[in-house]
């Protein structure tokens, strides 16, 4: 390794990862090659201050927890716009078949009632002078008293 | 709150742990991304006390920043040498080296191949050792004045 240049290897694997055996072959050859010793003493340092790095604890902030809770629900207040269109889409025409079919059926029950009243009234003629006399059907629906004047009404027109 | 709004997407294939940490790392390295990068940086935007540290840590032996204040000072460091990278190449640098994830892990918490993950520290590594070999050249020249 002596007659080697040892950045290769530097750059390779980290110091921290070299064997003792290792690092005593660079630094022998460090001592021997200006631009190695500076390369190596400037892994050394960096390997240093990367490892400072890592184990620095990074605490977050007292409010850390309510903001990620008040980002959540904004966001979800942004996604239920989109569900509630969405479901209108779906149901944009069940709902208006559905009113169409509803505003006919009232119209239908509206009407209806007014065109049935002449079949009440057809219904309270049935007990009209000529058919309470002439419709045989009827007979044991008179009362006796009708029965009576009827018949004494026939005698009286005799006389 | 990604994997909270995307749990509807998670097949169940993989292990949950793994979906968490592809969801954090791949919106960590978005966060990372969208600041933007400093090409260089040389000794005169270094603060006293970061100088002071590199000095002290070429004077003696190296090893350990002992105090809390110089592991702050070299954590600051830290993030000025990781500028100069990509977020995707700070992230190998900062598992390998730091947290001394295998490759095979960081593979898999990246979702990149084996090979690129090599690739990308090995670039790391280089990128940051020039970056700290430049200033302590900058350093040098500046106390031989």
């Amino acid at each position: 390794m002596k007659d080697k240049h040892i950045t290769e290897i530097l750059d390779n694997v980290s110091i921290a990862m070299l064997s003792e055996s290792e690092l005593n072959e660079i630094r022998a050859h460090a001592l021997e090659c200006m631009s190695c010793r500076d390369a190596f003493e400037a892994a050394r340092l960096s390997a240093v201050v990367i490892k400072s790095r890592v184990e620095a604890t990074i605490e977050p902030s007292p409010f850390f927890q309510t903001r990620v809770m008040a980002a959540l629900r904004e966001q979800q207040a942004v996604e239920s716009v989109p569900a509630m269109l969405r479901l209108w889409r779906s149901a944009k025409v069940l709902v208006s078949t559905m009113a169409v079919t509803t505003a006919a059926l009232a119209v239908v029950s509206f009407i209806q009632p007014s065109q049935t009243a002449p079949a009440l009234d057809q219904t309270a003629s049935a007990y009209s002078e000529y058919s309470v006399i002439m419709d045989q059907n009827t007979d044991d629906q008179m009362s006796y008293e009708q029965v009576l004047s009827t018949i004494y009404e026939d005698d009286e027109d005799a006389r | 709150m990604k994997a909270y709004t995307q749990l509807g997407s998670f097949e169940g294939r993989g292990s949950l742990e793994g979906w968490l940490t592809r969801i954090a790392t791949n919106t960590c390295l978005n966060i990372v991304r969208g600041a933007k990068r400093r090409p260089e940086f040389t000794v005169s935007d270094l603060t006293e006390d970061e100088q002071g540290w590199l000095e002290q840590q070429s004077a003696g032996d190296g090893g350990e920043p002992a105090s809390v204040e110089n592991s702050v000072v070299a954590t600051d460091l830290a993030d000025r040498l990781l500028s100069v990278l990509s977020p995707e190449d700070q992230q190998a640098l900062l598992m390998i080296d730091g947290e001394q994830a295998s490759i095979k892990e960081v593979a898999e918490a990246t979702g990149w191949s084996e090979s690129k993950v090599k690739v990308r520290a090995f670039r790391a590594r280089r990128k940051v050792r020039e970056a700290m070999e430049k200033l302590l050249s900058y350093k040098r020249a500046g106390s031989e004045r």
